[in-house]
């Protein structure tokens, strides 16, 4: 009897222990060994993704036969939580998928710069600002990610506009706006601000049509002047999409993905101020826009100091974690990602725009070589420049914009003060 | 705590008599191998992670990473007007209790008296409570579109659309109310479990002196159920504060203008979002200690109710 007794609480006890122990992080999170590594990400696990794995893959293992290759892929609405664990625990995955801009950027300390082994990489690709800090590189892109304006030339059409000449200006804008809106009964602009996105996608689109190209780069080199007349003009024409009916209804109630970008795929908006890679692209759209009816426009100019062209940053790349026991081995996995088949392989089955300018996009329709062929032209994205914190207050302060509980001046003020302190 | 203990006729269970306090010294230490699981499961997965993490809330982020601040995290929670935002709302779920409590309550006491189509409403009710709250959350987000059927309807009625998850000063309520949906089935079972002990020959003599329905609830059936009451209380308030995260996520991204934050939901995006674990785990102690205090007063509250019910 004692003797049992002593047991099962030995028994409990053990069992007690070792579940405690292990699988919180989940098979293949372990910091990989020399001869495998681990790549985490949320794309690998898309049909749409499987070729540009596959390829990868194989580029890879013809220059390191004997590496096995795992990838993780995370839910993404988890990804940064996931990995912000992965981060404390100083251990994780080798090679990590990133989004461009803040995402990285707030966390480089983790990372490994990647300069050295991506050099020849350099020209081919496009979009590294996007994974660059205090002049290290961390990340290579495999996508780029823009907003161009697209519009629905059937409306146009139907409103007796010629689609093909789409407005210059932000007054012929509006006016075009008010003559859809008469003959169609569509709105001007799909707008989805519920998570803030809204605000995002405007002050990337229309910031080059109002910004000074010298208050722009200026901008984007973190010389940001919020007092300043034109900045708040941005503001303030984001307050009047709001005002004076630009905007679908319920903006701030409307999700960005992928809710505002139905109500211009069905027709009840004639444009929207979509994105190039992912969801909400010309291949998303084409499923009821036919390419014809699909086009794409330069933000129409404010100021007239202002040269629009398209904002783009490296959409996503992947990086090299510090704690990976061969940064060399994790760089060359890297570059098999971003190699030229494997991203021929993502643009052609998730209609990605790939981050190598070399691909031939002939076949995509009107709207993507529009795209494509402002490429050269474009400048980084002047959101993508702002911090995750600054972003999340303009976010609340964009829904205030349009219900009219803020003003602009109070907003550009709070968002200065968050800038600063980053 | 719902068990019913209105019955002073039946006896309490005798407990067993205290062993002498002699034997082997492996039988003494029996007792102490018994309890060392619980204790260890509460200490090492339970309290120490906890002191872990009251620690971190003192801990720096970004480039103050593991330098020890003071609590500077817990002035920059208390500055931020999202996290007030977030305790205000916590607030308003406590002044919102009692509605979400009365609710099954009430439609309890009507499946009870036997109103028509009891038995489907039994079920119907309680269907919701089997959805998780994704689902629930993506339904009405559907429902409640500005563009929605709800505002079709009111549309037809001549009323003007409301913006239900766009408008700051609804937003929150409207949330609330889908929450109540979505979870009411559970209380009310609860309830019905009360009703079942509930002593027939009451009904049936106020019946008899001619008690209206209002009088009923009022005279008899609240006062005898006084302990399943208490425990729906509690029950609802845990619910209300730790479940409504899957319908914020869906429902309104802690938006409009942050009016629908609550802690939790906070504590997620300065961790997971916004990069910042340490101010996380300030909010988390924060969350923790509210949760201390209003889980403290509600047993202070219940038992004084229990004493004057005794």
């Amino acid at each position: 009897m004692k003797q049992r007794t002593l047991w099962s609480a030995a028994l409990v006890v053990g069992l007690t222990l070792t579940a405690g122990c292990g699988s919180a992080s989940g098979p293949g999170s372990s910091t990989g060994s020399s001869d495998k590594l681990v790549v985490w990400d949320w794309k690998s696990g898309d049909a749409e993704a499987a070729a540009y794995v596959e390829k990868a893959k194989a580029d890879f293992a013809k220059k390191h036969p004997g590496v096995t290759v795992e990838f993780v892929a995370q839910p993404f609405d988890q990804y940064y939580t996931l990995l912000g664990a992965a981060i404390q625990a100083g251990k994780g995955p080798d090679v990590v998928l990133f989004n461009g801009g803040g995402q990285i950027r707030d966390r480089a300390a983790a990372l490994t710069p990647i300069d050295t082994y991506v050099g020849d990489d350099r020209q081919r690709l496009a979009g590294w600002d996007a994974f660059t800090k205090d002049g290290k590189t961390y990340a290579a892109p495999v996508t780029l990610q823009g907003h161009p304006v697209y519009y629905n030339k059937d409306l146009y059409g139907k409103a007796g506009l010629d689609p093909d000449a789409p407005p210059k200006t932000w007054d012929d804008f509006v006016r075009n706006c008010g003559v859809i809106a008469a003959k169609t009964g569509a709105k001007c602009l799909a707008q989805g601000n519920k998570e803030g996105f809204g605000i995002q996608f405007f002050l990337s689109a229309m910031g080059s049509s109002v910004l000074t190209p010298q208050e722009y780069d200026d901008w984007i080199a973190g010389k940001r002047d919020w007092a300043s007349a034109d900045v708040k003009r941005i503001f303030e024409l984001w307050k009047q999409t709001g005002d004076s009916g630009l905007n679908t209804d319920g903006a701030n109630s409307t999700a960005m993905f992928n809710d505002a970008f139905a109500l211009f795929n069905s027709g009840k908006a004639a444009h929207v101020i979509g994105l190039m890679s992912d969801v909400g692209h010309w291949k998303d759209f084409a499923e009821f826009l036919t390419p014809e009816k699909l086009g794409v426009m330069r933000a129409p100019v404010v100021t007239t100091a202002a040269k629009p062209s398209l904002p783009f940053d490296g959409g996503i790349g992947y990086a090299v974690a510090k704690w990976t026991k061969d940064p060399k081995l994790a760089a060359d996995l890297v570059r098999s990602l971003t190699s030229a088949d494997a991203l021929k392989a993502f643009y052609a089955d998730g209609g990605a725009i790939a981050s190598d300018a070399t691909i031939d996009v002939s076949s995509g329709g009107p709207a993507v070589k529009t795209i494509v062929a402002e490429v050269e032209a474009g400048k980084p994205a002047l959101h993508v420049a702002l911090s995750s914190k600054t972003l999340d207050l303009m976010g609340r302060l964009s829904q205030q914009l349009l219900s009219g509980s803020a003003t602009v001046d109070d907003a550009v003020a709070q968002l200065a003060a968050s800038d600063k302190t980053g | 705590m719902a068990a019913p203990t209105l019955s002073p006729a039946r006896p309490a269970p005798a407990g067993p008599a205290r062993p002498r306090r002699s034997g082997s010294r492996a039988e003494r230490l029996a007792p102490l191998a018994l309890v060392a699981p619980a204790v260890l499961i509460i200490a090492g997965l339970r309290l120490w992670p906890l002191v872990l993490g009251v620690n971190f809330s003192f801990t720096g982020d970004g480039d103050r990473d593991g330098v020890m601040v003071g609590l500077d995290n817990y002035a920059t929670l208390f500055a931020d007007p999202l996290f007030r935002t977030a305790l205000r709302n916590v607030g308003l779920l406590v002044l919102l209790l009692p509605v979400a409590v009365a609710i099954p309550g009430l439609l309890a006491t009507l499946i009870y008296l036997r109103v028509p189509g009891h038995r489907l409403y039994r079920g119907v009710y309680f269907f919701p409570a089997v959805l998780s709250p994704v689902i629930v959350g993506a339904i009405f987000t559907l429902l409640l579109a500005f563009d929605g059927p709800l505002n079709g309807f009111l549309g037809g009625l001549g009323l003007g659309p409301v913006d239900w998850l766009g408008d700051p000063d609804v937003a929150f309520f409207v949330v609330v109310a889908v929450h109540v949906w979505a979870t009411f089935g559970m209380a009310l079972v609860v309830f019905l479990a009360g009703f079942a002990t509930l002593d027939q020959s009451l009904l049936d003599a106020a019946k008899t002196d001619g008690a209206s329905f209002p009088q009923t609830v009022r005279h008899v059936i609240v006062p005898s159920l006084t302990r399943t009451i208490q425990f729906v209380f509690v029950t609802t308030m845990i619910g209300m504060l730790t479940s409504m995260f899957g319908l914020l996520y869906v429902m309104t991204s802690g938006g409009p203008e942050g009016s629908t934050y609550l802690p939790e939901y906070y504590i997620w995006i300065q961790q997971g979002r916004l990069n910042q674990p340490a101010l996380a785990s300030a909010a988390s102690t924060a969350l923790f200690l509210i949760m201390l205090v209003v889980g403290l007063a509600q047993i202070a509250i219940l038992r004084r109710a229990a004493g004057k019910e005794d």
